[in-house]
């Protein structure tokens, strides 16, 4: 293959980058780079001179407003893979101190607490049977016998649930019985020890959390795009992984047309791991498709004539999680792999394995990534092998003596610091030397003729490191298009670049240019605002959905009759193929924008099927979605779920004096019970041995006739209400003319005696008689109808909650809140109503009717409160 | 709180620019170009310490879309530029590099040498390493520039030369040798400094060479490929091999420069003249080596359907069967390779389609195919075939010679 004649002026220099590194948002913009006399033997006219980043490239537009999907979602329901909440730190103190600290905090305590209640047997196991009888949980106080051998836990797990309750909280002491059992049993209580078991686990999180900043296992894509053979049918081949953990892989013929369309059902296969990656390869008219998973790498072979099967060959099984896996363009059944301890080896399926390299170290400088790639070269032989720090090639014929540089991470190719190789790609379909080598930063074109210095640069500006890249190689003439994939971002770069002049004497090789500004894509997420309008909290699902980090990229050229389409198929984590086309458009006038505002009748009907397909795939909603669902008995001890025997004779007392002070709406100027005249006790005041409200309500919601429970409730509530409202007019007339108190001061003083009043001693729920002081403050505007609205329920639900009740209950502080949570989970099951602002008495209706219930389709509020 | 307020307005800054930048990748050169109005706001107060500033950030989002937007014009481009180098300093040489490179692609080569005149001018403090880099290439390109006009008035000079004008040939052959001078400077200072400086060095060889300069010439030459703070550039063998070439070297000298050339690249487009030069020595232990050259060319993908380099290589193994002596050479050559040639270049695949598209080139790999593999080998057996039905006088003669010569392939692989 011919040389250029001449290459672009540029320095050479070698060491470590010298320029500083960053994302610089608009590096790539602005610059012709360098120029080169680009007329040949023209002396006689002006040199014309070609910049290295020419304006001139194909134009492609995109055909339709977004991608479309082009295979039914798969079946089984998507778990996401975990997001940074997840893992980090969320309290407002590690937020704190991260803002202090570069860097995030991960949640250690947390990830260690869900540790031991998901696995108590593997944490606790054995120790925890042989202490099961010494252990005491109850709250009675111990008999003598058993003391000598048992204690008792329920102070200690108080404790610790008090701590939970203050978690975050800055002023958090522990509590000295903590500290002592902590010190007594970290060493043996453990069936790991404690200290390896967060060495574990902070390893795993930060693993994680790694793999969140950039995951690299999935480099290179799990898509592949068989092209139709030789015979020019539009019946290509599209291998993917699907299931809900992307371990079978499929084959499926697909038909290109406007958009593309399967046909027939896929070949599918099951591996045994979650497939990483696909490489495909045509070697003398048959496929190669290689497959990497974690610990194992299969190929098949897909036979050039269309609808043949394909059929595996061989698999292997490495130690090490592999991180590379090649196809030879030259050989067939040839493939390179590599491994995450630093080997490489050219596997064969008729020789097997050939080791050519194993070095842990990286090559040029250190760097701690196990990443390696490889990949194959203009020759056959010759293996190029790649870490972060940069690219050799091996000659697998005598690897350790012959192997050569093809590019550093340095100064040679005017690195920035910082900047690592993220994906090699050997470029043999366009030119059988060029190479492309993808760092976080840019993108670089080389030519192993000559090593070091990259032939063309560009500083591809996307926001997350091009983990994907699909070369299609353009006729004599035409520019060289690659495409660039992210993986979290599922941002879509498309690259013009050009290695030939052409002109009327024919083509000769010149210098590679980068042709024409590069071009962004559509993203799977780009899809979602021209779907049919969903639920909210379906949307939100879609959206996760559709958000799913990109985990590969395929492309394909494809020519009918004037036109030229490109088709760019897109694969999420979630296991969903997306495509878009691309029309090339030659030397047209720039098209209106306009197109790109609606998809078109055919697109939207595939997002009609592919919605109605997802939704009715995820019909049953996955565990984690589930309402949680709680064991009362663990929550409560009964001590504290009894009721207090009663007020003392001296809060009776004074609530007497303060009620009657109340009705007189007279003053109480000293409050020494030795002064106090007793009034003589109403005899409607202490209920007639019922069980308290709470008691009533819970019994009868567990027994289940609640709803009667309620309408019982409701019924009594507005007789008792006109009532309560009669006596208080009448009592407000007297009043008028004894004292001046505002109205209003004396109601609030009423409502929140009667708080008190109702939580002490609860309702006489069956006793209508009895006139009801709190009716007259939640009595109706006069125009609401009074029989659907049951305006007096709500108070006694917020009393049972209200501090002073659970205080008086014996709750403590810190049980309060979790009984509130508690309650409110309850809650969660009807929704409430919007609220209408201004109108006191609908704000406080509680959904009692079936209609309300039933009307699931408005939104839900969070709010925890008790609704029923 | 004026800290909130600094915060907001950096993070509108980043808006503004996503904005910008999604408009850009989507070729909305319009809309970019409104946004970029906006942006320019963030000159004002620009606390910024990245390495790209927004300054610069102006400049090449500018830049960028006065090249796309349909509307604009060289004049409106110039005058942005013009204002983009009052700018920054720090970036005014590589503003101005950068504006002389769109004029010399517009073809506005005399305002690029003006522009090229004012960059070298400028002086600020003292110079950092990039800057003075940048100064160089501006000199460098001035240089060049130089020698444009120089090769221009030395064709008017040739074309008068033929006529007798005396007195107008005089001024042009001075303004001439001036442009030589200006050139010659400029140009010797880069391509001292290590680099791929192909363009500079074709010119300033050129011009020593006109003035007969060859030792100068052949020096820089030299230095150009075999200095080894030079990056391994072909082409600089290239133009030491053509300057060797055209000074009528001898065959030695051009054989030990594309040696050298066939140590770094094996598979470079004049490996088939090199080996053909080779076959035709007289030593054998050159022969040998054109035979070594001509194997190795084929390993690589990028000579698979060259019908020149089969020919070259059938043309010598051919003789080498004939005259039945160094039959240990092909020998040698073909044990690494008998692993992996035959799937790479034998296969019943290529066979067919290289009889397919190219007859010429099938029946080239024919006969290597049946020296080195036996008359019974896939590719031989389907070309000859093929050959035989369609009544091709060569093919039938090369299936009588392979008969002839059949035993050769059991010595070879053997």
């Amino acid at each position: 293959m011919e040389f250029p004649a001449a290459l672009f002026p540029s320095y050479f220099s070698t060491g470590p980058p010298r320029e500083e590194g960053g994302p610089a948002p608009a590096a790539g913009w602005g610059e012709h780079g360098q120029v080169l006399d680009g007329g040949p033997g023209r002396h006689q006219a002006q040199p014309a001179f070609v910049p290295r980043r020419s304006g001139m490239g194909e134009r492609w537009e995109p055909a339709d407003a977004a991608a479309v999907p082009v295979l039914p979602p798969s079946a089984g329901c998507w778990i996401p893979s975990p997001a940074p909440q997840d893992i980090l730190c969320r309290s407002g103190l590690c937020r704190k101190l991260r803002a202090g600290k570069s860097g995030a905090t991960l949640d250690f305590t947390r990830q260690l607490g869900h540790f031991f209640v998901d696995h108590p047997e593997d944490a606790f196991g054995s120790l925890g049977r042989l202490l099961h009888k010494n252990f005491y949980l109850g709250n009675s106080k111990l008999k003598r016998p058993a003391r000598n051998s048992t204690i008792r836990m329920t102070a200690l797990v108080e404790d610790i649930d008090r701590l939970e309750a203050r978690r975050g909280c800055p002023r958090q002491h522990l509590a000295s019985r903590l500290r002592w059992f902590s010190h007594l049993c970290r060493d043996w209580l453990f069936e790991v020890p404690l200290g390896l078991l967060a060495d574990c686990l902070h390893e795993e999180l930060m693993l994680q959390w790694s793999n969140l900043l950039f995951d690299d296992s999935l480099t290179g894509g799990a898509l592949a795009w068989l092209p139709p053979g030789d015979g020019g049918t539009h019946l290509g081949c599209l291998v993917h992984p699907g299931g809900p953990a992307m371990n079978l892989l499929y084959f499926q013929d697909m038909v290109l047309e406007e958009l593309p369309r399967a046909r027939g059902s896929p070949a599918q296969f099951e591996l045994s791991g979650r497939v990483r990656q696909v490489a495909a390869a045509r070697v003398d008219g048959e496929d190669f498709v290689g497959v990497r998973s974690d610990y194992h790498c299969g190929v098949w072979r897909v036979p050039g004539r269309t609808g043949a099967a394909p059929t595996p060959l061989q698999v292997i099984r490495t130690d090490v999680p592999a991180s590379c896996l090649t196809v030879s363009p030259h050989l067939p059944g040839e493939l390179s792999i590599c491994t995450q301890s630093g080997t490489v080896y050219l596997w064969s399926v008729e020789t097997g394995l050939q080791q050519l390299r194993h070095d842990p170290q990286t090559m040029f400088f250190r760097d701690h990534s196990p990443w390696r790639w490889s990949d194959f070269t203009a020759h056959p032989r010759v293996l190029s092998c790649a870490d972060r720090t940069g690219l050799q090639c091996l000659d697998a014929r005598a690897p350790k003596r012959c192997h050569f540089d093809l590019f550093k991470v340095g100064e040679e190719a005017s690195c920035q610091q910082g900047e690592r190789v993220v994906l090699p790609m050997y470029l043999g379909r366009a030119h059988p030397s060029q190479y492309l080598v993808t760092t976080q930063f840019s993108v670089y074109l080389l030519d192993e003729r000559l090593p070091l210095v990259p032939v063309l640069k560009w500083a591809h500006m996307m926001k997350a490191p091009p983990l994907f890249a699909h070369l299609m190689p353009g006729d004599p003439g035409r520019s060289q298009k690659v495409l660039l994939g992210a993986s979290r971002t599922q941002e879509l770069l498309l690259l013009q670049y050009r290695g030939k002049r052409w002109s009327s004497r024919g083509g000769s090789q010149s210098a590679c240019q980068l042709a024409g500004t590069p071009q962004k894509l559509h993203s799977i997420a780009g899809c979602l605002q021209h779907l049919p309008t969903q639920l909210p909290h379906r949307h939100h699902l879609l959206q996760q959905r559709l958000r799913a980090p990109a985990a590969g990229l395929a492309a394909a050229l494809q020519e009918d009759r004037l036109h030229e389409s490109m088709l760019v198929f897109q694969l999420s984590e979630a296991g969903d193929v997306f495509c878009q086309r691309l029309t090339h458009e030659a030397a047209q006038p720039p098209a209106p924008a306009s197109r790109d505002e609606v998809p078109s009748p055919a697109a939207a009907l595939r997002y009609r099927r592919w919605l109605r397909a997802l939704s009715r795939g995820c019909k049953e909603l996955p565990r984690h979605t589930w309402p949680p669902s709680l064991s009362q008995r663990r929550l409560f001890t009964r001590r504290e779920l009894e009721g207090p025997a009663g007020p003392s004779a001296l809060q009776r007392q004074m609530r007497q004096r303060l009620r009657q002070a109340m009705r007189e709406g007279g003053r109480i100027q000293r409050w020494e019970p030795w002064a106090l005249q007793p009034p003589p006790l109403p005899k409607t005041l202490e209920p007639a041995g019922g069980p308290d409200p709470l008691s009533a309500r819970l019994t009868a919601a567990w027994s289940g006739d609640w709803e009667q429970w309620w309408e019982e409730r409701t019924s009594f509530s507005v007789a008792q209400r006109q009532r309560a409202l009669r006596e208080r007019r009448r009592r407000q007339k007297r009043a008028r003319g004894r004292r001046s108190l505002s109205a209003s001061f004396t109601s609030s003083l009423t409502y929140q005696s009667e708080l008190s009043e109702l939580s002490d001693a609860g309702l006489p729920l069956l006793s209508p008689g009895r006139p009801r002081i709190l009716s007259q403050e939640r009595s109706p505007p006069a125009g609401s109808p009074p029989a659907r609205s049951p305006p007096t329920s709500p108070a006694p639900d917020e009393a049972l909650l209200s501090s002073q009740s659970l205080r008086c209950r014996g709750i403590p502080k810190e049980r309060r809140k979790t009984l509130r949570d508690y309650l409110s989970v309850w809650a969660e099951g009807p929704p409430e109503p919007p609220e209408p602002p201004g109108s006191q008495a609908s704000q406080l209706c509680i959904p009692s009717s079936q209609s309300q219930l039933s009307s699931a389709s408005q939104p839900r509020r969070k709010r925890p409160r008790m609704g029923f | 709180s004026s800290h909130e307020h600094k915060l907001n307005f950096k993070k509108s800054k980043e808006v503004c620019l996503s904005y910008i930048q999604d408009a850009m990748l989507q070729k909305q050169w319009q809309r970019a170009a409104e946004f970029l109005t906006c942006y320019v706001e963030s000159l004002e107060k620009d606390y910024s310490r990245e390495h790209i500033g927004p300054s610069e950030m102006i400049w090449r989002i500018g830049s960028e879309i006065l090249w796309h937007h349909s509307h604009s014009s060289m004049k409106e481009f110039n005058c942005f530029i013009e204002q983009m180098k009052t700018l920054g300093v720090k970036r005014y040489l590589k503003v101005c590099l950068e504006h002389v490179f769109h004029l010399l692609c517009n073809g506005q080569i005399d305002e690029a040498y003006q522009n090229l005149s004012l960059a070298e001018s400028w002086r600020f403090g003292e110079q950092t390493a990039i800057q003075d880099k940048e100064m160089k290439l501006i000199q460098a390109y001035r240089g060049l520039l130089d020698y444009y006009s120089w090769s221009k008035q030395k064709n008017i000079l040739l074309e008068h030369g033929k006529c007798v004008d005396g007195f107008a040939d005089l001024s042009v052959e001075q303004e001439m040798h001036s442009c030589f001078r200006k050139a010659a400077v400029n140009l010797k200072e880069i391509i001292k400094i290590p680099g791929v400086w192909d363009l500079f060095v074709k010119c300033y060889v050129d011009l020593l060479e006109f003035y007969g300069d060859h030792n100068e010439a052949h020096q820089v030459l030299n230095e150009y490929a075999y200095n080894s703070k030079f990056p391994a550039n072909p082409n600089a063998h290239v133009y030491l091999y053509q300057f060797l070439k055209r000074q009528g070297e001898s065959k030695k000298s051009l054989i030990s420069a594309l040696k050298i050339l066939h140590d770094i690249v094996p598979s470079h487009e004049l490996m088939i003249d090199f080996s053909t030069m080779l076959q035709k020595s007289k030593k054998r232990k050159k022969r040998r080596l054109g035979l070594e050259v001509i194997f190795a060319a084929l390993d690589y993908a990028g000579w698979k359907e060259n019908v020149k380099a089969w020919s070259c290589l059938a043309r010598q193994v051919k003789q080498i069967v004939i005259s039945e002596k160094h039959l240990d050479w092909i020998k040698q050559e073909w044990d690494s390779r008998k692993d992996w040639w035959p799937a790479f270049h034998f296969s019943r695949y290529l066979a067919k389609r290289n009889w397919q598209e190219n007859k010429s080139l099938s029946y080239e790999k024919a006969l290597v195919a049946g020296i080195l593999l036996g008359k019974d080998c896939k590719y031989f057996r389907y070309v000859s075939h093929q050959g035989c039905k369609a009544q091709v006088k060569r093919f039938r003669m090369l299936k009588k010679f392979m008969n002839r010569h059949n035993p050769v392939h059991l010595r070879i692989s053997g």
